[in-house]
């Protein structure tokens, strides 16, 4: 029995429309341009990477953050579906989660669009995802030292769940791009002739704009369903409890998933999903929300077929008549969106957890 | 110890009988003080049957399967079962129930035979039937950690499930809702009646030892036991605090420490009470008085053969050091008590018992437990896809 949430849902559709307004070039369409580094605070961010890493953040201390968003695969998985809280699978691609700081709406459809913070949370409390009762988790920080001295230092004060929602965002935001070549200037004649066709004949520019080659706008491109999704009854009951929970009507007969249709409930938005990032997919494979097309030459033919069967498919999408080197081009240019890997101990938490919470001393005498 | 299989069938079938005859008869056995004493002991009538959960074989059955099946719960590895096993009583065998994974619960397990007739229901009291009690205890952060959408959305996905509550329920899915109905209806079959003590209290006077009778005297007497165990339930289900001391545990276990911290919370303690408190709170964690602090329901004497550790925090493990702690009037063998001596039961007092009363009163409190109730669990219905691939193909064709 869902709760349905319609208060918000108007307001978040509105702010999604007003996408990236700013910086518009001739073509209509906002420039891809470099996407600067943002400014972190050291001590919150390590905190931060800290329970990125820790499985003790989920219900039954089962799966941390960076099992569904993995370092070597751009904080992504690698599985088509991602994997779930213990005892469900899920129904969508788990999301790269590199310059998602940058971004100002979140998830495949779309539906969270204030700040990391709130991102955070759902991800922490939603039952198919870690099923944190945060109350718990909270006075779990509280019983390992390493954390009290952690939050003390990051200027938090005590452990608390309210600052764990802010020491995940601050790390998040260390997750930028670095060094693509598209950024260096060091992209191959190939990928310029790629970004050409990515500008023009391809029509790529008309979603996939601005720094972080998205205008975070949802559109219909008729990726087929996952039929994982519906035959595996693990990632079944988890579409079931989201679709029920949002308020979704006849969530038991749906057969496809909604994507942005959830955040309005219009039944023209019934597919759409926000145009998504292309920086780094070297690492991300496979794309699309559910994990459909398993390779970048594999997106580009799907392009060049005008997308996928979909009576609602955007008026943009159509096919291409790309030559075998166009084709190769345009895949030359969206690796060139790919920086760095972001796997170094400046990103990931190598150090180990406790095995067990120590036990704080002098109980009766010391203040809970 | 030989399986007896438990026929909760038959009980459904005498409550319906009894619910036509009339429901006055039930009520007698919930009965607390009366005036000019407690109530006396009395055999146990059938268990309250609540108007909109009327019991029926096909409810039990389903119950039962529910009350088994940790796909009740968050990330079905927990269900009812996990931490009321039927060989341990229908209870969890530690001092501190066994938790979700990943936590300790902060209160022994209590056994759920006979959990019918508490009109409140936990140690405290905090929940006012079976039904309410089983949704808190599938959604408890330390117990099942399941949300509703989801568990819901695993039963659909369970064609036996389907039909089950389909045919009980008359609902094309199964609701949430009616979880805790079936597994209400289970639970109010779980019943003993046939224990010697109700034997005896019948007319069968070959049914207590001469121990026991001399330990029912004592127990009715000198002892005082009776001004709270009392009526056919042995229990007023009032709450007392009886000086029963904060298990040391608290003091020992960093888990515990982090349930014991996160129970204060999410009982709505003041940030006074969060800092300071030491021990369990129990009934003041209801109305917020001071002096409820430390009280706790009256456990029934029935079953407790089978259910130790006693007491809300287990801190007892045998019947012994119970009978000793009352003898100590409320103290342990250290000599420690409640961290609310002020609100300590004016009942609890030295008895001054000789060895052989202590070992007759126990032989009296074991003929209150009947037969071992044992059950082999059910095996559970799986998971089956809802649909099939030519009906998702169309369904893509049509998009
Ligand atoms: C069980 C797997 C899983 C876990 C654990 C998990 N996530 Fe996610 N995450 C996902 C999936 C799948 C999505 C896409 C969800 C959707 O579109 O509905 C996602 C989306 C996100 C997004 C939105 C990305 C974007 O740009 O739209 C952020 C941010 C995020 N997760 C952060 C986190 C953080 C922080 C944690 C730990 C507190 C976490 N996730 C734990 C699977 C997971
Ligand atoms: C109508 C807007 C639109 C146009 C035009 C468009 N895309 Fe997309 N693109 C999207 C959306 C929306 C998605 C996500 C679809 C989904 O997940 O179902 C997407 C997904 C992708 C992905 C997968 C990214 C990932 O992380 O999974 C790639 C790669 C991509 N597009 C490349 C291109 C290229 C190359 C072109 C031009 C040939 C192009 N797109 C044209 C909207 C568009
Ligand atoms: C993680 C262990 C755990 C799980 C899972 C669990 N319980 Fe319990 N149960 C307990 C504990 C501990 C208590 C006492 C708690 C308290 O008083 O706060 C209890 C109390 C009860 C009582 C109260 C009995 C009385 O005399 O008042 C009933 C009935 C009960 N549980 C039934 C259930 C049902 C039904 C489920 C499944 C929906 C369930 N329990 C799941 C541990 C558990
Ligand atoms: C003032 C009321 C009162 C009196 C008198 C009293 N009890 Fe109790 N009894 C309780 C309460 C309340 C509890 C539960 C206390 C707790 O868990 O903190 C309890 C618990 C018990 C238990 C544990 C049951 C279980 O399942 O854990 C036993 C056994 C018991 N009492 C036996 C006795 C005996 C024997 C006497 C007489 C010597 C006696 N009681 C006198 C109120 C009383």
């Amino acid at each position: 029995m869902g709760v349905l949430v319609t208060t918000g849902r108007t307001i978040l559709a509105a702010t999604i429309g007003l996408g990236m307004a700013l910086g518009v070039q001739a073509s209509g369409y906002p420039d891809i341009g470099p996407l600067p580094q943002l400014k972190t605070n050291a001590a919150k961010a390590e905190l931060g990477k800290r329970l990125f890493f820790d499985r003790r953040i989920s219900g039954d201390a089962g799966i941390s953050c960076a099992d569904c968003h993995m370092p070597d695969n751009g904080y992504a998985h690698p599985d088509a579906l991602s994997p779930g809280y213990p005892g469900n699978g899920h129904f969508r691609n788990s999301a790269s989660l590199i310059n998602t700081a940058h971004k100002n709406v979140w998830n495949w459809d779309g539906r969270i669009g204030t700040n990391l913070n709130d991102m955070t949370r759902e991800m922490l409390t939603e039952d198919y995802i870690m099923n944190m009762d945060m109350r718990i988790m909270q006075e779990r920080a509280k019983q390992d030292p390493v954390y009290v001295q952690m939050f003390k230092d990051a200027g938090y004060g005590e452990p608390s769940n309210g600052s764990v929602r802010k020491a995940i965002p601050e790390y998040l935001k260390t997750l930028t791009s670095r060094n693509a070549p598209f950024d260096t200037g060091k992209m191959s004649d190939s990928a310029k002739r790629g970004m050409a066709l990515f500008k023009g004949k391809g029509g790529c520019m008309q979603c996939h704009n601005g720094s972080l080659v998205t205008d975070l706008k949802a559109h219909n491109t008729g990726v087929p369903e996952n039929f994982d999704v519906f035959l595996d009854p693990m990632n079944h009951q988890a579409f079931v409890a989201f679709t029920m929970f949002q308020g979704i009507p006849d969530y038991m007969n749906l057969k496809r998933d909604p994507g942005y249709y959830n955040v309005t409930l219009e039944e023209q938005d019934m597919g759409k999903f926000v145009t998504p990032s292309l920086r780094e997919l070297k690492y991300t494979a496979p794309y699309m929300h559910n994990g459909m097309i398993a390779s970048l030459p594999e997106v580009v033919e799907f392009y060049n077929n005008g997308g996928g069967k979909d009576s609602r498919k955007s008026d943009m999408v159509k096919p291409l008549n790309l030559s075998g080197q166009e084709k190769k081009d345009l895949v030359a240019f969206l690796e060139a969106l790919s920086g760095d890997p972001l796997t170094g101990s400046g990103f990931v938490w190598s150090e180990e957890y406790p095995a067990e919470y120590p036990v704080i001393e002098n109980w009766r005498q010391v203040r809970n | 110890m030989n399986l007896k299989k438990h026929t909760p069938t038959l009980v459904a079938a005498a409550v319906a009988t009894v619910l036509l005859a009339g429901f006055g008869v039930t009520s007698i056995s919930i009965a607390g003080m009366e005036k000019g004493g407690p109530a006396p002991l009395a055999p146990l009538g059938l268990p309250p049957i609540p108007p909109d959960n009327l019991q029926t074989p096909a409810k039990i059955e389903l119950g039962k399967l529910l009350f088994f099946d940790p796909r009740v719960g968050g990330d079905a590895s927990t269900g009812c079962s996990t931490c009321h096993e039927p060989d341990q009583g229908w209870a969890w065998a530690e001092d501190f129930s066994r938790g979700y994974p990943g936590t300790v619960h902060w209160r022994n397990s209590q056994t759920i035979i006979n959990s019918a007739y508490f009109p409140r229901q936990f140690w405290a009291g905090s929940a006012s039937s079976n039904e309410k009690q089983a949704k808190s205890a599938a959604k408890g952060g330390v117990a099942g950690n399941g949300e509703d959408d989801l568990m819901e959305a695993r039963l659909a996905l369970i064609p036996e499930y389907r039909k089950r509550f389909k045919e009980v329920f008359g609902t094309e899915w199964p609701h949430i809702f009616d979880v805790w109905h079936a597994i209400s209806a289970f639970e109010r079959s779980m019943v003993q009646r046939d224990t010697p003590m109700d034997k005896y209290l019948q007319g069968d006077k070959r049914a207590l030892s001469e121990e026991a009778v001399r330990g029912k005297s004592l127990f009715e007497g000198k002892a005082g036991c009776i001004q709270c165990h009392n009526g056919a339930l042995t229990s007023d289900t009032d709450f007392h605090n009886i000086g029963i001391p904060p298990n040391v545990r608290w003091e020992e276990d960093g888990l515990a420490q982090i349930t014991f911290r996160f129970e204060q919370y999410a009982k709505g303690q003041t940030e006074e009470g969060y800092r300071t408190a030491k021990s369990d709170w129990g009934f003041y964690y209801r109305g917020k008085n001071k002096w409820d602090r430390g009280k706790f329901r009256t456990a029934p004497i029935r079953y407790v053969k089978y259910t130790a550790p006693y007491m809300h925090n287990g801190v007892f493990y045998t019947l012994e050091e119970v009978v000793d702690f009352y003898d100590r009037g409320g103290f342990d063998e250290d000599g420690r008590t409640t961290d609310f001596p002020e609100n300590k039961s004016p009942l609890i007092k030295p008895l001054g018992l000789t060895d052989e009363e202590k070992s007759d009163l126990i032989a009296f409190l074991e003929a209150y437990s009947g037969e071992e109730i044992l059950m082999e669990k059910p095996e559970l219905p799986e998971y089956a896809p809802l649909f099939t691939k030519a009906q998702l193909e169309a369904a893509q064709e049509a998009k």
